[in-house]
């Protein structure tokens, strides 16, 4: 006999999981097209201590294909008479479209894992990706994206401008609060230069979110 | 000298002029050979050239031979069967490959004379009115059959079924004129039309291009359609087209790529091999070779095939298709149709995929599209815009200021000018309060959602923005809150409640607003729509209204527990603790981010 169809008040895992094999995480609303973030990142040498402010602003996102992309600018850098902005692209950890092991840049898998480890929420994941990278890991459920995030060119310095762009990001963001933990690799670079931002609200009192995309 | 050669030229126009109107009593003779004679005469001097045609339909030679045709065409016996042949061809030979032609031979009521024709006895007169007839349905002109009437499917099968391939190729020209709904395709294929032409594509050449052309207009956009034409013969009639795409003339081999593309398009579980695909793809950019309609066919063709399809576009870019085309594109002096054509099919592969538009952007192909902004003709401007918009979707690009230089954008700014006032009314004229409330109360839900994204990308910008809302006496946002009430669509109802969460990370007077919105003041016993919205099977709807609770209940703003108390008794409250398990994990975030808010303004009584 056909019955009305009641409104569940709590909505039911079959209706959004029934036949869900995703292993990639869940799109997060504070990792989207127009969020803003900012913070220090800590470029401490060996003689000097210093830090620099940094703005991120999230430009572009297409989860299907693990990619990000935005713009960090960094406002108090010595050698730089304006703040430096560059442009940068991102690859998300998300299993299918790319694993912990970067296979560029000159990582290594071992370098991977010693920069991924030192994100405390990387610590469950660590002996799967020691197996494969973390290929067969289910991150759908897990409240932080892992992210490598690689600049591609200054916006408005030139090359001549004193600074490199050529390492690379490890980045973990919070799902929960929006923050981001970052560390700096490259070769030629002071070690695990470490990149803090926070959420910002932009003199609000709350959180704005645009649905901006390019058709 | 300069003197004689003036007198020569107006002699000789005097001449062309006596001729000419020469012509006129002799088609008009009672004299059967004259008129033959005249007619060959005629046919001679009009054929490729359209300046004679214009200048013949002028002088009213069109009727005449209309005439000759009416009186006739009935005379079955074989009498008049040279002068029918005559009168037919100098008809076709107007009509060919030009409209205006065309127009002179249906002023003229040649039409029913030309059908009468096909009936005839003699084999040579059928032919010759076939033949006629077939030039006419060249033409966007020639008139439709509606084939949902009885007598016209008759008509269409005797044509089909006839031994004339002319004929037959005339049948599959009215199809692919008049076949326009699904209902008609449906009855053509009822009455076994697409079998008939199935079986055409064994036969001549003129009538494989016909069938194949002809198949493609009648299985277009129709499953039922395709799945039938699929199953015909064991699958042998899909393997005979699939194998005309290797047959030696480039048309036939066009013909059938597109009637594959239409399957495709229609049923995409068909042709899934990538074989397939990827043979489509280089034998697609290989008919750019052809210099005649075919090469300019060939893109447009393209363009289906690619449209929307991220893994043919990939595989189009792995088969360097950008170079092909920018190569056929940097020759110069093309035809604008091919311009056109190339511009859309850079369009369409640079619509997804970085990897193109970096290419295209390396090869410097963005002159060539500069370039096209500007051309005379408006399908090859409209093509390069619609180019320049694909190709500046890439982020990176954008970023790095590509697009920002005056080869760009002065054009650019110059068509929005010229040729697109209205666009520009409708662009920057619309943007008042009250216009923008009735877009987000318009009848079309698309519409609607378009709207409200605007607005909610309005207010997403500096906290100022957010007064765009109460311009009007905030008819905006009444708008929004009575389209909330109903919602035909869960896009409309996730675009409405981030605009609503927007206005609410405003300050105090906002908040109050959306909360006005959520929980009407008058006690008329109706349930908000915030509850529906937190118990909605789309994670995407929750999580915007869990962030709007946030909004409002944001610590350390003065009204924030008042809020607190007055979404407690609408119900909102329980509704959020109950979804402290919600199975999508950033829902599941934001309640654990509203629940510690509530303990920070909560003095004991929430």
């Amino acid at each position: 006999m056909p019955v009305r169809v009641v409104e569940s008040s709590a909505p039911s895992q079959l209706s959004e999981g029934a036949n869900s094999v995703q292993t990639s995480p869940q799109a997060c609303t504070l990792l989207s097209v127009g969020q803003t973030f900012s913070g220090t990142q800590n470029v401490s040498g060996l003689q000097k201590d210093e830090a620099w402010r940094v703005n991120v602003c999230i430009q572009g996102c297409d989860l299907e294909h693990g990619y990000l992309c935005g713009t960090m600018e960094a406002l108090n850098v010595p050698m730089a008479d304006t703040p430096v902005v560059t442009f940068w692209e991102g690859e998300i950890v998300d299993t299918k479209n790319y694993t912990f092991f970067t296979g560029k840049w000159e990582a290594t898998p071992e370098d991977d894992i010693r920069h991924w480890t030192k994100f405390s929420s990387f610590n469950p994941l660590l002996s799967q990706v020691e197996v494969d990278g973390g290929k067969s890991l289910d991150l759908s459920t897990c409240p932080y994206i892992f992210m490598r995030w690689k600049e591609q060119y200054f916006v408005n310095v030139g090359t001549d401008c004193g600074l490199t762009i050529a390492g690379f990001y490890y980045v973990c963001f919070s799902c929960s609060d929006g923050s981001i933990n970052g560390f700096y690799y490259d070769p030629n670079s002071s070690p695990f230069q470490k990149l803090e931002l926070k959420s910002t609200n932009e003199g609000r009192s709350g959180f704005s979110f645009s649905s901006y995309e390019l058709r | 000298m300069p003197t004689s050669a003036s007198a020569s030229d107006s002699s000789v126009a005097v001449s062309a002029t006596r001729r000419h109107s020469d012509l006129l009593p002799r088609l008009a003779s009672s004299d059967g050979l004259v008129q033959v004679k005249a007619l060959r005469e005629l046919k001679n001097r009009i054929i490729g050239n359209r300046t004679k045609k214009l200048s013949f339909i002028k002088l009213g030679l069109v009727p005449a031979v209309a005439d000759i045709l009416a009186s006739k065409a009935d005379a079955g016996d074989g009498r008049h069967s040279d002068l029918l042949i005559q009168s037919a061809a100098v008809v076709g030979s107007f009509a060919c490959g030009f409209d205006a032609g065309v127009h002179a031979v249906l002023d003229a009521g040649v039409f029913p004379s030309l059908v009468r024709l096909l009936s005839h006895l003699d084999e040579k007169v059928v032919d010759a009115g076939a033949r006629s007839l077939r030039m006419i349905y060249q033409s966007k002109l020639a008139p439709k059959y509606d084939f949902l009437q009885q007598k016209n499917m008759e008509f269409l099968l005797s044509l089909l079924n006839s031994e004339n391939e002319n004929v037959t190729g005339l049948g599959a020209s009215i199809i692919m004129h008049s076949c326009e709904t699904v209902a008609e395709q449906k009855a053509l294929c009822q009455a076994g039309v697409l079998k008939k032409l199935i079986s055409l594509l064994k036969g001549s050449l003129s009538q494989r291009d016909a069938s194949l052309e002809s198949l493609a207009t009648i299985i277009k956009n129709n499953v039922e359609a395709v799945s039938e034409f699929v199953g015909s013969d064991s699958g042998r009639a899909l393997s005979s087209v699939i194998e005309l795409t290797k047959d030696r003339y480039p048309r036939t081999r066009l013909l059938a790529s597109v009637c594959l593309i239409v399957i495709r398009n229609t049923c995409p579980c068909y042709l899934q091999d990538i074989g397939i695909k990827t043979k489509l793809v280089y034998l697609l950019l290989e008919l750019h070779d052809d210099p005649g309609q075919v090469g300019d066919e060939a893109s447009f063709a393209f363009c289906t095939l690619i449209a929307g399809r991220e893994d043919l576009q990939k595989l189009a870019f792995e088969a360097n298709a950008i170079d092909k085309l920018y190569n056929h594109l940097q020759k110069g002096a093309l035809h604008p149709k091919r311009v056109e054509g190339i511009l859309l099919a850079m369009a369409e592969l640079c619509s997804k995929l970085d990897s193109c538009r970096f290419k295209f952007i390396s090869l410097k192909a963005l002159d060539l599209v500069i370039n096209g902004l500007t051309q005379d003709s408006a399908g090859v401007r409209a093509a390069a815009c619609i180019c320049l918009k694909s190709v500046s979707r890439s982020i990176k690009s954008l970023c790095a200021g590509d697009f920002m230089n005056e080869m760009i954008v002065i054009p650019l700014v110059q068509l929005l000018d010229d040729s697109c006032t209205s666009v520009q009314e409708s662009i920057f004229g619309e943007l008042e309060a009250s216009s923008l409330a009735s877009l987000v109360s318009d009848s079309e839900p698309l519409v609607q959602e378009q709207a409200l994204a605007l607005v909610r990308n309005l207010v997403d910008g500096c906290v100022n923005c957010i007064e765009f809302v109460f311009a009007e006496n905030g008819i905006i946002l009444d708008a929004v809150g009575r389209q909330l009430q109903s919602i035909p669509k869960v896009e409309i109802g996730i675009q409405g409640m981030y605009l609503l969460c927007n206005v609410a990370s405003g300050n105090e007077f906002h908040k109050e607003a959306v909360m006005h919105q959520l929980v009407p003041q008058a006690e008329n016993g109706t349930q908000s729509f915030m509850i529906k919205f937190l118990q909605s099977s789309d994670s995407q709807l929750r999580t915007a209204a869990v962030w709007t609770i946030i909004n409002l209940t944001f610590p350390s703003v003065p009204g924030a527990f008042g809020r607190l108390v007055k979404l407690r008794n609408a119900g909102i409250i329980s509704q959020v603790k109950t979804m402290v398990n919600d199975p999508c994990l950033e829902v599941k975030l934001r309640i654990r981010t509203a629940l510690a808010q509530f303990m920070t303004s909560d003095d004991g009584s929430i």
